[in-house]
């Protein structure tokens, strides 16, 4: 019993003013009585507490109540196991990538810095131009400039391919770490005449040197040059990514940048703001800078501007989106597992009036009883989020086994303290949401018409409640299945999309011949064309291909492109035809599956000694050529003479024309035009960059088995140089189409789940109407009502209940669905045919979960439900 | 030490005597729970006490079980007591506990007699 009893206390409280009288009687003092009584009062004092301590005695209750109905708990605890679930799962990614702190102190003043045209091309900072913004700016305590590459580690067993950085001083400064080990770059070292020094990562020291401080000072070989170990970052420097894993001095670089503004050499900024300037100041400020520079550099600045990011943004951008829509989707997901276990509570509440009119009249508070009511649902929440937090930590550890490439920060993410933390919270919350409002209702409740119903069950006055609940369901789920059924059609448009190849058994790797071994332009491509050699030859092979870009993986590099003929600007700030640039091997086309509109692919007479030749996309010859036939025209991507008005351009010839290949993933493609050019006719400028080429080929065997006998291959031509990035196209294209999965899939669970929920709500609501009126319907019956009007009557109320929450969600949908544009592609978020289908799915959904406490009702026997009463 | 000891046994035997003290009270006539805690003390000369927080709950308890029932009875002048008197399995359990205490003293006697004699 948890009270004790009013008519103990009556007795206790008769008992102690008794033994006062006595005593004073005896002819004690009221304080002497006191005193005598006060061995009794602390007694009592104590043991109240011990016997009344409310919550103590709430749990225990609740945890019977709980045991005693164990179907009803395990049903209520697995769908908030499955809620809470969710809900921490998606906060774990969206706190690891979103809301944990940077290892940057002051990561909120780091900010990069990109040239962009004023119609929002962004572009790399030239020299010139970088060294005028740092001699200019006020608003930077520090701006340091970088570039990112990939460098050949050797020296070890194998040859390996390592992400590096060139960066200047300042970087780090703006950064603001400190080397764990040794120091970071002085700015001396932003001096041509420094030596060759390096700065490792952590992970690279451990890995390479076994974390020993006595690695400063050793040497690395690096593209097969010796650098000197100056210092180790800590492992919260990823700059510029996360695999990062050396940094090289600005100053080694700094003559082979040309001193031109036109040319951009893939250089990028990177500053800390001043304290107290924001990023709007700082735009400003150098958006001034540039204006300058057009007016002193109309040939090479017109348009151009500089675009500041905060650096924290730049890191997540392309997620944040997803993740909000996640988050908001999950949370939908929670309120909807509230309504329905809101709304089972209710019935259950309903089902024990009479326990709690007993209760009520054995002396326990309204108050009290809320409490209990209360102290029930939170257990049982409590039980679902631990269940829930369970499923999580599976779920987030599947998730980050699977290594998402498009999610920043995965190594954040992990189900830790401050997780739990949350979750715990969120499960409190939601046992006093579903459990408020049934227990302020049960508390409520009169209590002689509650005895004298309790036989049949209870007043229906919950009614209403429980319908506002339903159709809040109904309202919540539509909009995450409108949601849903969205990027469904956006992943459809995606997967339809032409990639202008064929994926399907294409095996890629990269391989690296850096300038510092290959000096001798005429040796780098014997290295290549001895490779395609080796390859082709392996049994298996169909076909081999080099290529300098590889399609999907985001860009290559890029030109200015003209044709025979073309008049010359008529102003500076015309734009030229910007092309993506590719030095190509002939069966390249072959090996990717890319399919010819006119012409031929390369031969291997199109050498040095040949005439010039170039293949380019169909968009390029419509642009040039419009109508006309392109094969025999003439193109020029290399000019003598640099960006003066006297650049003479280097005729070729275009021999073939192929269809658009996506190369910059599959939503973000940018109206680069493609052309290619055989390997062994490279422009100056392209060949002596030594691009890094990646070898595609195509075989009817699993692509994998192919690795190793290619990687064989390669390092019987040159064991020096490491083949790295293996992956096969379809590897690619899943790489891709990774977040539009993740969003289609995440969303299309929660959707099914709300659905489900939200169809159990009705079921649940229609059920507990028709046990309610069972009489009426039997009377009903009797008076001359057929089972079909009955059944109508049901699956109206249903429908109804279902056609409020259907409109209350279409409404909603459109309202937040602009939300979700940045996610979509290819449909509109207002797209009339998704909202259509889902309104449909909906009301199908409901008609089911109506039909069968309608049939049910239809074949009550008019004569036994008279006959209970 | 000895003191301690004796204490505690003071506690238990209370605690085993309890109930058949109760039963034995209200035998003859209803008694409420101050007469009850008074009578204890003057019969037992002031070697037994009971306190409120002891004797009330022990009330309740027998009366759940069935053995003691009690009513509340207005007296003229007075506010109203619940009485206590023995109900039927009540006289049964206290016939038996009697028998049992009777055989518990007489056991610890014989042993405890010898000793000292």
């Amino acid at each position: 019993m948890p009270e004790w009893p009013r008519r103990l206390s009556e007795e206790i409280r008769q008992h102690l003013d008794d033994e006062y009288d006595a005593l004073r009687a005896r002819g004690l003092s009221h304080d002497d009585a006191m005193r005598r009584l006060a061995g009794d009062l602390d007694e009592l004092a104590s043991m109240r507490a011990r016997r009344i301590d409310a919550a103590a005695l709430d749990l225990r209750y609740a945890a019977r109540t709980l045991r005693k109905n164990l179907g009803f708990t395990l049903v209520v605890m697995l769908t908030l196991a499955l809620g809470i679930g969710a809900t921490t799962a998606v906060f774990t990614v969206v706190d690891g990538v979103l809301l944990r702190p940077y290892a940057y102190p002051d990561m909120n003043r780091i900010v990069t810095l990109m040239e962009t045209t004023r119609r929002g091309q962004i572009i790399s900072v030239a020299w010139p131009n970088f060294e005028d913004w740092r001699a200019q700016n006020e608003v930077f305590e520090h701006l340091g400039i970088y570039r990112g590459m990939v460098m050949n580690l050797t020296g070890g067993e194998q040859p390996e391919r390592i992400v590096g950085s060139l960066a200047s001083s300042e970087v780090f400064k703006a950064l603001g770490l400190d080397a764990i080990v040794g120091r970071a770059f002085t700015p001396q070292e932003d001096d041509p005449s420094v030596p060759r020094v390096a700065v490792l990562s952590e992970r690279l020291w451990r890995s390479h040197f076994g974390g020993d401080p006595a690695a400063i000072g050793r040497a690395i070989t690096l593209n097969d040059e010796p650098y000197t170990i100056v210092g180790v970052m800590p492992d919260g420097m990823r700059f510029p990514t996360r695999t990062t894993d050396v940094w090289l001095p600005l100053g080694l670089f700094v003559r082979t940048f040309p001193p031109d503004r036109g040319a951009h050499p893939g250089l990028l900024a990177v500053a800390k703001l001043k304290p107290g300037v924001s990023v709007e100041r700082a735009s400003a400020d150098m958006d001034a800078i540039a204006r300058r520079l057009e007016q002193q550099n109309p040939i090479s600045n017109t348009d151009h501007t500089v675009l500041l990011t905060p650096y924290a943004d730049e890191i997540v951008q392309n997620i944040r989106p997803a993740l909000v829509t996640l988050a908001c989707a999950v949370a939908f997901v929670l309120l909807i597992v509230c309504a329905n276990l809101a709304n089972l509570m209710l019935a259950r509440a309903d089902g024990r009036h009479r326990e709690l009119a007993i209760r009520e009249a054995l002396g326990a508070s309204r108050w009290r009883i809320v409490q209990q009511l209360l102290t029930e649902a939170v257990l049982i929440a409590i039980g679902g989020g631990a269940l829930g937090a369970l499923l999580a930590w599976w779920a987030v550890a599947m998730f980050v086994a699977s290594r998402p490439t498009s999610i920043p920060r995965i190594d954040r993410i992990a189900v830790d303290g401050r997780v739990l933390v949350f979750t715990a919270i969120v499960s409190i919350a939601t046992g006093v949401a579903f459990g408020l409002a049934p227990a302020l209702r049960a508390s409520s409740i009169d209590l002689l018409t509650s005895l004298r119903d309790a036989a049949r069950g209870s007043p229906g006055g919950g009614r209403r409640l429980r319908a506002l609940l339903v159709v809040g369901e109904i309202a919540l789920a539509l909009v995450l299945l409108v949601g849903a059924g969205l990027t469904i059609r956006s992943f459809a448009a995606l997967a339809a999309l032409d990639l202008g190849f064929d994926p399907a058994r294409v095996v890629t790797m990269r391989v690296s011949a850096p300038n510092a071994r290959y000096p001798d332009p005429a040796r780098w491509i014997a290295f290549h064309r001895e490779i395609l050699a080796r390859v082709s030859g392996i049994p298996g092979v169909e076909a081999a291909g080099l290529n300098s870009a590889t399609p999907l993986e985001g860009g290559g590099s890029e030109s200015e492109v003209r044709y025979e003929g073309q008049p010359p600007p008529r102003s500076v700030s015309e734009e030229a035809t910007a092309c993506l640039f590719q030095a190509t091997t002939p069966e390249y086309f072959r090996a990717m599956g890319i399919v010819f509109v006119r012409g031929r692919a390369f031969t291997p007479h199109d050498d040095a000694a040949a005439a010039p030749v170039a293949i380019v996309e169909e968009a390029l010859a419509r642009k040039f050529f419009a109508a006309a036939d392109p094969i025999g025209k003439r193109i020029a991507f290399e000019f003598t003479g640099g960006h003066s008005a006297a650049a003479r351009p280097v005729w070729r010839e275009v021999v073939g024309v192929v269809r658009h290949v996506r190369h910059y993933g599959l939503v973000r493609e940018p109206d680069n035009l493609e052309v290619y050019v055989p390997l062994e006719q490279l422009p100056i400028w392209f060949r002596d960059r030594r691009p890094t080429m990646t070898l595609f080929v195509r075989t009817p065997l699993e692509p994998q088995q192919l690795a190793a006998s290619i990687r064989r291959a390669v390092s019987t031509v040159d064991p020096q140089i490491p083949v790295f990035s293996v992956l096969t196209m379809n590897e690619y294209v899943g790489q891709a189409t990774e977040q539009p999965r993740l969003n289609m899939a995440l969303l299309g669970a929660f959707g099914a789940l709300a659905l489900a929920l939200a169809s159990v709500g009705i079921y649940g609501v229609l059920s507990y109407l028709v046990g309610r009126r069972t009489q009426e319907i039997g009377i009903r019956l009797a008076l001359g009502a057929t089972r079909a009007d009955v059944l109508r009557l049901i699956v109206g109320h249903g429908m109804a209940l279902a056609a409020a929450g259907i409109a209350i969600g279409l409404f909603g949908a459109w309202a937040i669905a602009r939300l979700l544009g940045a996610l979509l592609y290819g449909v509109s978020p207002h797209d009339p045919a998704t909202f259509a289908a889902i309104a449909a799915l909906v009301a199908a959904v409901a008609f089911a979960a109506s039909y069968l406490p309608g049939r049910r009702a239809a074949r009550v026997d008019p004569m036994l439900a008279l006959r209970a009463e | 030490m000895q003191h301690i000891a004796s204490r505690v046994l003071d506690r238990e035997l209370k605690k085993g005597s309890a109930e058949l003290l109760v039963l034995s009270l209200v035998e003859d006539q209803p008694r409420h729970g101050y007469d009850l805690s008074k009578l204890i003390e003057s019969r037992s000369d002031g070697v037994l006490t009971f306190r409120v927080a002891s004797l009330y709950p022990l009330l309740y308890r027998l009366e759940k079980r069935g053995w003691i029932q009690g009513r509340w009875i207005e007296k003229a002048g007075q506010r109203r007591r619940r009485y206590y008197r023995l109900t039927a399995a009540g006289a049964q359990v206290l016939a038996s506990q009697r028998n049992t205490w009777k055989e518990f003293v007489e056991a610890i006697n014989r042993i405890a007699g010898v000793e000292h004699a």
